[in-house]
């Protein structure tokens, strides 16, 4: 069996700054692989090995998209309700975490073209900058500190979510989850150059709204 | 080293730099090219800001019911009635005409054959019963013309009445 599917390895230049044709890697998405097969086959222990492994990633990619807890863990509800309802026709053609993270971003895109963003963003405006209780202070940092934490971490959240929602996908996989150039392509649904295109615009972005803060 | 920026993959090069994931032969190149370079020392110092500070967004935490409302779901999916599945499911029409179209061949052939009289049952006691029934035809035909027989004498013959 072979659930890679892709031959990234041929693709990158020397400095590929992702390792996920690293031999331990491969095993890893393997044994996914081996899991989703099993759940087909009937086996929902294996279901919840996959989303115990998965589910932290999926709502943090998820969360840094919509920028709203509530949604994110709705949106990562129905990506493992997508995941399980498939498991019938489940063929390990690809990674299992490029179909897992092609469902959860289709859902997360589709919601953002949706308008429902602006939605939530205006409502909560009053409330918390994403929809979440505001984190914690550290009771080690004083109260100046942590004011000007917040406002680094505003700032950081707003840049992101300035960015245009396929360029913003692209830098959340490339950055958070460290895939390769060719598992984002699959994701997307699109070349490796035009993600190459997109991380360059994107990053592009970012530094000529977040350089100031070294 | 050729500038980065003046080649196609320079902002590959830079953006693996400022995260880290360069090989050591080609980070050792790369900041010798930085000490003489000073736009791309500039964009790599930038974009290592940019990763940098990405890394200071705090992680979320899942809630801790999450799992249990997932499996919820799944459950309901599974208790709904099998006609509520068939209109949620997205399914196409395509392998169902072949199996609906070898039922519709099963149940035609099954009228046919119960239309069909049923395979003629042996009758042993039909014949016997016939054999019996024309013996006793001729027996009565032999009694009906003894019987004319003797009125004849009787009475003269036929012909004098007539």
């Amino acid at each position: 069996m072979n659930p890679e599917g892709v031959n990234s390895s041929t693709a990158q230049p020397s400095w590929a700054p992702r390792v996920n044709s690293d031999s331990a890697v491969e095993g890893s998405l393997e044994w996914d692989a081996e899991l989703m097969l099993r759940v087909r086959d009937g086996d929902p222990g294996s279901f919840g090995l996959l989303l115990e492994k998965h589910r932290g990633p999926v709502i943090r990619f998820l969360y840094r998209m919509v920028q709203n807890r509530a949604v994110a863990e709705e949106l990562a509800q129905e990506t493992f309700l997508r995941v399980y309802k498939s498991k019938g026709s489940y063929e390990p053609t690809a990674k299992f975490t490029t179909w897992l993270f092609r469902i959860a971003s289709h859902l997360a895109l589709n919601w953002i073209r949706d308008g429902r963003n602006e939605k939530w963003q205006a409502s909560l405006d009053a409330e918390s900058p994403d929809g979440t209780a505001r984190e914690v202070p550290d009771r080690g940092r004083i109260a100046e500190q942590e004011l000007v934490y917040q406002a680094k971490l505003a700032e950081v959240r707003e840049a992101i979510h300035s960015l245009p929602v396929q360029q913003r996908a692209a830098v959340m996989m490339h950055k958070y989850e460290e895939m390769a150039y060719t598992q984002i392509a699959d994701v997307l649904g699109c070349s490796e150059s035009a993600v190459k295109s997109l991380l360059f615009r994107a990053y592009e972005s970012l530094r000529v709204r977040l350089a100031h803060l070294a | 080293m050729k500038c980065p920026q003046k080649t196609a993959e320079g902002a590959d090069l830079i953006i693996a730099y400022a995260a880290h994931s360069l090989a050591p032969a080609d980070e050792a190149a790369f900041e010798h090219h930085l000490e003489l370079c000073a736009n791309c020392r500039e964009m790599a110092a930038e974009q290592r800001t940019v990763w940098a500070v990405l890394d200071e967004l705090p992680a979320l935490p899942v809630s801790p019911d999450f799992d249990s409302r997932l499996y919820q779901r799944i459950a309901a999916e599974q208790q709904m009635a099998w006609w509520q599945r068939l209109l949620r499911a997205e399914w196409s029409w395509r392998p169902v005409v072949p199996l609906a179209a070898a039922g519709a061949v099963l149940i035609v052939a099954f009228l046919v054959k119960s239309s069909e009289p049923s395979v003629l049952q042996p009758q042993p006691a039909q014949p016997q019963l016939q054999i019996e029934q024309v013996e006793r035809a001729l027996d009565d035909m032999d009694m009906l013309k003894q019987a004319g027989v003797e009125a004849t004498l009787e009475k003269g013959t036929p012909q004098e009445q007539i």
